[in-house]
């Protein structure tokens, strides 16, 4: 790729060609002074893109922006790369749930959040008593519908204890 | 606040061109449009020579050229000195002026303007005319126009590697900090952009 090996001399000499397009004499007598007038008159130049700020921001956006400029295709790359990560990350969230959940399901059995203690057993204490978990259990949460199922007997006690009695309707004008 | 002049520092005759420069960067950045005036007088033709080559019209390249300038004058505090301000200056230009073409893009139009009248005198471009190109009688103001059209058929990267150093002047390296890029992805555009140009004046180029 030496430029002596290969011959680019004609080439060169017709584009020399190009230094002759010139303005003519006395182009730039004004020049200066339009820009100075300019700068005076508060202007700042045609609103610029993010990109074009960026650009003259500092060397390294510079060189990104025109990295991304010459070279399109890292643009798709980097799209490309961005998605695959978040797709990446969503399913491991997603595994790493459901392992969770299967885990508790499989250590913790359920319990009641309010029992009933045996009012035959003990008459004294025959109020419904709310029993919690102890705190080192931690709110537990599952994703399992069958883990968090309670047993109805559970919930309202069963026919010996005194608080449940049977709802029965009696017509007054009997 | 701007203001225009400071009288304090007077430059050095015998002072390297370099450090005169310095010294009105420095006075620019304190806003010394006088010192600017001087930066823009020193640089215009080049600046607006490039951005004519790249663009082919005389009133886009005025208007990108005082673009630039401005924009530098506005920027000049973020100049840091780590290259030169003629450098940092022409990428501006550069930046703006594909910026521009990219938006101009499918809105060719070229306009140029006659050569000037050294170029008949031009020892290259007689010889180049009354020997190399297989019909004799094509005149400047044709090769003019093919070879235009065959630049303007080149991607905005290859066409201002082409026009920065063959037209311009400009060294490899400085081209490598203009554009942001290492001086092998200069020099291999360089030759791809000839390459391209070969093929599309082989008809003028024979020998």
């Amino acid at each position: 790729m030496s430029e002596k090996n290969d011959n680019f001399d004609d080439l060169k000499h017709l584009l020399k060609l190009k230094r002759h397009e010139i303005p003519p004499p006395g182009y730039f007598n004004g020049f200066s002074s339009d820009v100075m007038a300019r700068i005076r008159a508060g202007d700042t130049g045609r609103s610029e893109s993010l990109l074009e700020r960026l650009q003259e921001g500092s060397d390294f956006w510079g060189n990104l922006v025109h990295l991304l400029r010459v070279k399109p295709g890292i643009i798709g790359a980097l799209a490309t790369t961005a998605c695959l990560f978040l797709l990446a990350s969503v399913l491991m969230l997603d595994h790493s749930e459901s392992d969770q959940a299967d885990t508790l399901a499989m250590t913790a059995p359920p319990t009641p959040m309010i029992t009933f203690t045996d009012t035959a057993a003990d008459p004294a204490a025959a109020t419904p008593t709310l029993a919690l978990n102890p705190p080192d259990a931690g709110i537990t949460v599952s994703t399992n519908p069958m883990s968090s199922l309670q047993p109805v007997s559970s919930m309202f006690g069963s026919s010996d204890n005194p608080l449940f009695q049977p709802v029965g309707y009696v017509p007054a004008s009997q | 606040m701007l203001t225009m002049s400071e009288p304090a520092t007077v430059p050095d005759p015998n002072a390297p061109a370099s450090a005169l420069e310095a010294d009105l960067v420095r006075r620019a950045r304190r806003g010394d449009l006088a010192a600017y005036d001087e930066l823009v007088k020193r640089y215009q033709e080049r600046i607006y020579a490039t951005i004519y080559h790249m663009t082919g019209n005389h009133e886009d390249a005025n208007d990108l050229a005082q673009e630039s300038f401005i924009k530098a004058f506005a920027a000049l505090k973020s100049f840091k000195g780590g290259s030169s301000f003629y450098t940092w200056l022409y990428r501006i230009a550069v930046n703006k002026t594909i910026n521009f073409l990219k938006q101009r893009r499918n809105k060719h139009h070229l306009s140029l303007n006659d050569l000037d009248f050294n170029a008949e005198h031009d020892p290259d471009l007689v010889a180049l005319i009354s020997e190399k190109t297989p019909t004799r009688d094509v005149s400047l103001s044709e090769l003019q126009k093919k070879l235009n059209e065959a630049l303007l058929k080149l991607s905005e990267p290859h066409r201002m590697v082409v026009v920065l150093h063959d037209v311009q002047g400009v060294s490899h390296e400085e081209i490598a900090e203009i554009v942001g890029c290492n001086i092998g992805t200069v020099r291999s555009r360089l030759f791809y952009a000839r390459q391209q140009l070969q093929g599309y004046l082989a008809d003028y180029l024979k020998t």
